[in-house]
């Protein structure tokens, strides 16, 4: 699984640090997101696709 | 033209529990429902997932914009708020997101967490105080409306003692029977109250969302002090109403249901499963938000035209069967994460990281404390909210 994000698009909900906080966190200077595993593990894929159904400006996507 | 044929929006509950019967009457069969409002004019009301998730994504041929020409109102007071609305609430891009980008950092996941030992202080505090105060008292003023008070006061920088001003401005908002002129003024009032909150951190900063605010986005000329003091009014009364609504509604759903209430005391892990459920459940914000049509469209098969304005109801998105298997029932171990309590698209609510850890605390917090909590009056005299725009009870007296 490849993650990829779109900062233009996030509006800082934090919605998918709060389900996957392994792979996503906020910058500090504005809570935008960051990526912190491009590739995720695939214990952590089900957290990523609920990340990527929760976002609310479509902002995440993956490629499997 | 004559639009009284149509069925007259709000809807009235018939069962408190429960959204208005009229909005799952029309998920199957009238998905996008024309209806009428107080001032003759007609909208339309969006009750399934489906197109309320297409249109609040779809920011290019809707327009969320307060106040234009068709946007949908449930009371005059509401004309008035919506005209006069100067926060990122009621923008469009570029406009929103450049000024909403100045607070997110502010409401992160990660900020939110942190604040988790201080939020948890508070509400054993209150508990306590309920606790010496001795039963019954009224679960409402005694932990529903102090604690967001609290939090937002650590958080923001808004002094406790101020609340109850605060309080009473986000209901001149929120209600459904006040003037025009009272809301008009009650924003104004809450605008200049955190002006002068601004200026007093101006001169003395402390260790707070209105000074780091000031620091970052006013002083560097990113942000007025009268843009920041109309966001600021929009983040307290958005802070205190709809948490104080959640806790009352959540305290009354765990004391109904006995089997639920010993589960979360043994296993306190599943209290945040209990939170999102009960915030679909719930869902108090009942008509927001609202769009307005740019060009000719269909949803579900029926032209909206250019200008047409639409309500977005997300307690009915919150019982479509089509998503919620069961939908009236509770049931925390059912997957609930497209419930859209918070909103979908640029305007999802900001705080929804801090309401959620505000109720996975304080439900913690009761459970533990006061596990033999219940209802201190018949349930048929509780009063439910029906007077106002974000839902739930007034009071709520318990004893333990």
């Amino acid at each position: 699984m490849k993650v990829i994000v779109d900062e233009s698009k996030c509006v800082g909900a934090g919605q998918c640090v709060w389900v996957a906080p392994q792979v996503f966190d906020q910058r500090e200077s504005d809570g935008i997101v960051i990526l912190l595993q491009p590739e995720p593990p695939e214990a952590l894929h089900d957290f990523v696709r609920e990340a990527v159904a929760v976002c609310p400006a479509a902002a995440i996507r993956i490629e499997e | 033209m004559n639009h009284d044929d149509l069925p007259l929006y709000p809807f009235v509950r018939t069962c408190p529990f429960h959204p208005p019967e009229a909005l799952g009457a029309a998920r199957p069969q009238r998905p996008v429902l024309p209806v009428r409002l107080w001032n003759g004019e007609r909208a339309w009301v969006l009750t399934r997932q489906q197109e309320i998730r297409q249109v609040l994504a779809d920011d290019e041929r809707f327009s969320g914009r307060f106040g234009q020409d068709g946007f949908p109102t449930v009371t005059a007071a509401r004309v008035t708020v919506d005209r006069n609305e100067r926060a990122f609430v009621g923008m469009d891009n570029p406009d929103h997101d450049r000024f909403r980008r100045m607070f997110t950092q502010e409401f992160s996941v990660r900020r939110m967490l942190a604040l988790q030992p201080r939020i948890t202080e508070i509400a054993e505090s209150l508990v306590d105080q309920l606790i010496e105060a001795g039963p019954p008292q009224d679960l409402i003023a005694m932990l529903a409306v102090k604690f967001p008070s609290l939090v937002m006061s650590l958080l923001f920088g808004s002094p406790y003692e101020d609340h109850e001003f605060i309080i009473t401005c986000a209901a001149a908002r929120h209600g459904l029977r006040q003037s025009p002129d009272e809301a008009e003024r009650r924003a104004r009032e809450l605008a200049a109250y955190v002006g002068t909150l601004i200026d007093a951190r101006m001169a003395e900063p402390r260790d707070d969302m209105l000074s780091r605010i000031i620091a970052e986005h006013v002083r560097p000329g990113h942000l007025s002090r009268d843009e920041f003091a109309e966001i600021g009014a929009m983040i307290l009364r958005a802070g205190h109403d709809t948490t104080t609504n959640m806790i009352g509604m959540g305290a009354l759903l765990l004391m109904r249901d006995a089997a639920l209430r010993t589960r979360l005391i043994e296993r306190p892990s599943d209290i945040r499963a209990a939170v999102e459920e009960f915030l679909r459940f719930v869902s108090p914000v009942q008509f927001s938000p609202r769009r307005v049509a740019r060009v000719d469209v269909e949803l579900a098969g029926v032209p909206i035209r250019a200008g047409e304005g639409l309500f977005i109801s997300l307690p009915s998105a919150n019982r479509d069967e089509a998503v919620f298997a069961a939908p009236d029932q509770i049931d925390i171990d059912r997957d609930n994460s497209r419930h859209l309590t918070f909103g979908f698209g640029i305007h999802q609510c900001l705080g929804q990281i801090l309401a959620r850890v505000e109720l996975q605390v304080m439900f913690g917090v009761l459970l533990a404390r006061l596990p033999g909590l219940q209802l201190a009056v018949p349930e048929d005299e509780v009063q439910f909210k029906h007077d106002m725009q974000i839902y739930g009870v007034h009071h709520l007296p318990v004893r333990w």
